[in-house]
């Protein structure tokens, strides 16, 4: 059947001198906004953001843009999600921006991520894999019970 | 120059008056996954679910596929949803997996809710305006949501919905 509801939300990094551009979109099919937000490395912390609300059901939505200032100077880490759904969600806000900074917020860390696992060399066996899984989860303790691949029972879970 | 790209293709299909087929498509520098999720109202109880995993990063990833029937029967009106979600699909398997399934039942509760602003999107203000009461009185979970739905706020002030 035609369709009734269609959403394509993107995110994309961008390198700078010292710092990275996070940028996150959303275009469906009652609502369209961006968000983008300057991120200095290695300490994680927001220089700069900027958002725009281009479609939405009342102008009075494009106001929740001005509450983006108060994620400059936030650093990424834990608790990130409720604080940017305190800070720009809610009552007060709206959590459809909120969502799109706190995505924002991931894609950095992905892009952390990805450079890593770039530099894998691809396991040829069984034993490399784990050799591999189990240093990558050393490196970063956080995935320690975060899925499948990191839960109890998995061949790379330490003993 | 870019250094990580993500993407999220959400559709949904009415399949009757009631059900609806969403299909979700997440694509990055690291994963390709996608899922087919059935929502069925009044309750917005999640009925079938299928997913499967392309490009992954370990050779545990692709069984996190089967534990997106733990989804199965869970309600997106539950106020633990997310919560379940990101426990039972998401640690339990993968948490990209449990995201993109709230972006799904996420996307079929904006067309649902709005679903009939299509009709009037176009009309005068005193059609807008019916349109919105008629909402807002009839869906308890919007009021105090953001701050257009704030009551005393000016919309909720204009069209006299009583708090």
């Amino acid at each position: 059947m035609i369709l009734s509801y269609t959403r394509n939300k993107q995110l994309t990094i961008r390198d700078l001198n010292g710092s990275v551009l996070s940028r996150a979109s959303i275009n469906d099919t009652f609502f369209e906004a961006e968000v983008e937000l300057e991120v200095k490395v290695p300490e994680l912390e927001v220089l700069s953001a900027r958002g725009e609300i281009r479609r939405a059901f009342f102008p009075e939505c494009r106001q929740a843009i001005l509450l983006l200032d108060k994620v400059v100077s936030m650093r990424i880490g834990p608790g990130i999600t409720r604080i940017i759904r305190d800070l720009i969600g809610g009552v007060n806000g709206c959590d459809r921006l909120a969502d799109l900074a706190f995505e924002c917020f991931d894609a950095v860390i992905l892009r952390f991520t990805a450079e890593q696992m770039r530099s894998w060399k691809k396991p040829e066996t069984p034993e490399e894999e784990f050799n591999l899984q189990v240093e990558y989860l050393k490196q970063n303790p956080r995935l320690l019970d975060s899925c499948i691949a990191f839960i109890e029972g998995s061949p790379f879970r330490p003993k | 120059m870019l250094t990580f790209s993500r993407t999220r293709l959400i559709s949904v299909e009415p399949l009757d008056e009631s059900t609806f087929l969403c299909h979700g498509l997440l694509d990055d520098y690291i994963y390709n996954m996608e899922l087919d999720v059935e929502i069925k109202l009044p309750d917005f109880k999640i009925t079938a679910i299928s997913g499967k995993m392309k490009r992954i990063t370990t050779s545990e990833c692709q069984k996190a596929e089967s534990k997106l029937k733990n989804a199965i029967g869970l309600s997106a009106l539950s106020p633990d949803f997310e919560a379940k979600v990101k426990r039972i699909v998401g640690r339990q398997g993968c948490r990209h997996f449990a995201d993109l399934l709230m972006e799904c039942c996420d996307s079929v509760m904006q067309l649902v809710t709005y679903g009939d602003w299509q009709q009037v999107s176009t009309k005068d203000s005193a059609a807008k305006d019916a349109f919105w009461k008629k909402l807002l009185e009839g869906t308890p979970r919007l009021r105090n949501s953001c701050s257009a739905y704030v009551d005393n706020g000016p919309l909720i002030k204009r069209l006299g919905i009583k708090s």
